[in-house]
């Protein structure tokens, strides 16, 4: 199929059913299918994000991504994807780079914590693991994540599996076909009519994570449950309910013999006097009528890792990761963007937090 | 001439002044300011407020709990814009109180009244947004070049929005500073802007990248040296609205209220009475939406909040 010609009538597909859904939200009927569209936006958000670090130039981090993880043109993918995004969606493009126009140092300094968190744990673990045997990476509601890209570039053992909504996925498999820079890079084969991009070191799943049984049944056709698998969660599991959550890391964890499991949430915070959480809740509910059911539950770093017991875990609030960073990291950080103050940095920061998890022997 | 109490009411109303209006408010407000010193004399009883960050809503809550300006004395310590959606609305009504009643409104500069730090933090965007172009933006610098660095109450509770500096030993050394200028990125004037009290021994790299970190001997030394008993500072989000430090020598006094709209603190004002005696008022955020569910604060608003 060519992209050309799609694209068109794709985009009037997605502005009906927008239409449709919006008006459903006026009606304060929030429907299944309305609630998932407002999960799905949030990756938007968290692109916006990162290219707006890579703009102000917190991301590639020297340190961490380049010479620890020794990721390639990594700016460069970022720019390449959001062509391909311009071409496939003009609307979800625009919302992206109009929020790019103003970005707080705050945000980005952020940002960078989760993604150099993320990245430079994933290439520990697959270090260690070294490159003679197979293993595969599960990413769990990756949305428009692209660290796929340079990771199958350096571990040619390595098979990634993309998991998202359908919504989700078709974007990205669209975006990733109609960049050939980008569909080099990931072998990608010419999909069949209504299927998804897929290579042979590369998977890209629609899936709802809330049915466990669609999850389970469509992982089980592309991964092996024998071989090293590491699962990433990047704000994931704090849109789910307590019980859908648990059922899923409970399957999952039984399922894969050998695990790691990285996850990166907020947490609503447990001191008596702590607000952030709450607030947090009422002002996404207030603007975007997104609901994180269990931020005030796993409100502490100890009742989030709680959730993998009796796993062994280890967990940190983002602070506390950010006061480990070296000083020529946090040198270059400030040559970036003036950072007026470290308060509100450090109020947001300890309310987010990055799990490791560990299972089985390697 | 335009009308003082009818540009107030729409400014207390969040309402659009034109391009004009604001032009005119600054200028009176340049001439008015330049006639002041760089620490000016205030007598008490006076209530000091802390960083307001163009919460607007907030601020009229402020005076609303600490007797409003028609019958109390201010001294604000700067940081009226930035962060939030009202820095204009915010800032020109403390200019307009300040043009009608000037002898019961003192304003000091805060590190966010520069415009480098503007266009990063949210007040230049908001002119942006609010008017298609830079002037209004333009117009209020310049105000921020003309206001006071620091104030001294009754001769005994000296003001500032950071606090300490190395190269200013003496309150009459600050009268010296030509003050009429963007912010300098080191020195007295600077320092003064952004300097925060630590558990430190001695003057310290700030982790700001600006002005430095000053102990409790610091702030001893200035006391003595200087005859006063008290520093007044803002400039750092206390949770608690207000916080003493170094055998009550120094206080932090935050007046933003949920800061940002997502941090979950309380504000606090401090008044000073006639006999210096200090009483601090704590106040909460405005709801987002009045008790007959009309929206207060804006819902679409202009930035990412949160990492989703």
């Amino acid at each position: 199929m060519s992209m050309g010609n799609n694209s068109d009538d794709n985009q009037e597909l997605f502005n009906s059913k927008y239409i449709l859904t919006d008006i459903c939200c006026w009606n304060s009927v929030q429907s299944v299918e309305s609630m998932e569209r407002i999960v799905q936006q949030t990756d938007y958000d968290a692109l916006s994000c990162r290219v707006s670090a890579i703009n102000k130039g917190y991301l590639p981090s020297p340190c961490y991504q380049l010479e620890k993880c020794k990721y390639l043109g990594y700016k460069e993918i970022h720019l390449e994807y959001l062509n391909g995004l311009r071409q496939v969606s003009r609307r979800i493009y625009g919302k992206v780079a109009k929020s790019l126009q103003s970005s707080y140092p705050v945000m980005n300094y952020g940002t960078y914590l989760r993604t150099v968190s993320i990245d430079t744990e994933l290439n520990g673990i697959l270090s260690k693991i070294g490159k003679e045997q197979r293993v595969q990476i599960i990413d769990l509601g990756s949305g428009s994540d692209l660290r796929m890209i340079p990771l199958l570039h350096n571990y040619p053992n390595l098979k990634f599996i993309d998991v998202d909504y359908a919504e989700s996925t078709k974007v990205k498999s669209k975006v990733l076909w109609g960049t050939p820079s980008l569909r080099e890079l990931l072998k990608l084969q010419e999909p069949q009519v209504d299927q998804l991009v897929r290579s042979d070191i590369y998977e890209l799943l629609s899936c709802d994570l809330n049915d466990l049984n669609e999850t389970c049944a469509k992982l089980d056709e592309v991964t092996d449950v024998n071989i090293p698998t590491i699962i990433i969660t990047e704000c994931v599991l704090c849109y789910m309910t307590q019980d859908t959550s648990q059922r899923l890391i409970d399957r999952l964890t039984n399922l894969y013999k050998i695990g790691y499991w990285i996850s990166y949430d907020p947490i609503g915070g447990a001191h008596e006097n702590d607000r952030f959480g709450t607030i947090m809740q009422a002002n996404l509910r207030d603007s975007r009528s997104l609901e994180m059911p269990t931020l005030m539950i796993f409100n502490s770093k100890e009742k989030y890792a709680d959730r993998f017991s009796p796993l062994e875990t280890s967990i940190q609030n983002m602070w506390e990761i950010f006061s480990r960073i070296p000083q020529d990291e946090i040198k270059r950080l400030k040559s970036l963007q003036f950072l007026d103050e470290l308060e509100e940095l450090k109020i947001m920061q300890t309310h987010y937090v990055f799990c490791k998890v560990h299972w089985g022997d390697v | 001439m335009f009308d003082l109490d009818r540009v107030i009411s729409l400014l207390r109303q969040g309402r659009h002044i034109t391009e004009e209006t604001v032009y005119a408010l600054c200028l009176l407000s340049q001439e008015l300011l330049m006639n002041e010193s760089n620490v000016t004399h205030v007598n008490t009883p006076v209530t000091i407020c802390g960083d307001i960050h163009g919460q607007l809503h907030d601020l009229l809550t402020l005076f609303e709990k600490s007797g409003g300006i028609e019958k109390s004395r201010y001294i604000f310590l700067g940081d009226f814009v930035d962060r939030g959606f009202y820095s204009l609305e915010s800032f020109l009504l403390l200019l307009c109180y300040k043009l009608r009643y000037p002898d019961r409104i003192t304003l000091i500069r805060g590190n966010h009244e520069t415009r480098q730090i503007t266009k990063v933090y949210g007040f230049y965007d908001e002119i942006m947004r609010k008017y298609g172009n830079s002037n209004v933006w333009r117009y209020c610098c310049e105000v921020f070049d003309y206001l006071s660095l620091g104030a001294i109450i009754n001769q005994s509770v000296f003001c500032v929005h950071g606090g300490l500096s190395p190269d200013v030993m003496t309150i009459d050394e600050i009268r010296s500073v030509d003050r009429k200028q963007e912010v300098p990125h080191e020195g007295a004037m600077c320092d003064l802007l952004w300097s925060d009290p630590d558990d430190v021994d001695t003057w310290s790299l700030s982790p700001r990248g600006a002005g430095f970190l000053f102990g409790g001997q610091q702030v001893q030394e200035f006391l003595s040296r200087n005859g006063v008993d008290l520093i007044a500072r803002a400039h750092q989000l206390v949770m608690e609205g207000y916080k003493e430090m170094f055998d009550n020598g120094l206080v932090t006094v935050w007046s933003a209220p949920n800061y940002c709209y997502r941090c979950g603190n309380v504000a606090a004002v401090l008044r000073i009475d006639d006999d210096l005696s200090r009483s601090y008022t704590i106040f909460e955020a405005v709801q987002p939406q009045n008790d007959v569910g009309n929206t207060i604060l804006p819902t679409r608003k202009p930035q990412m909040d949160y990492f989703l």
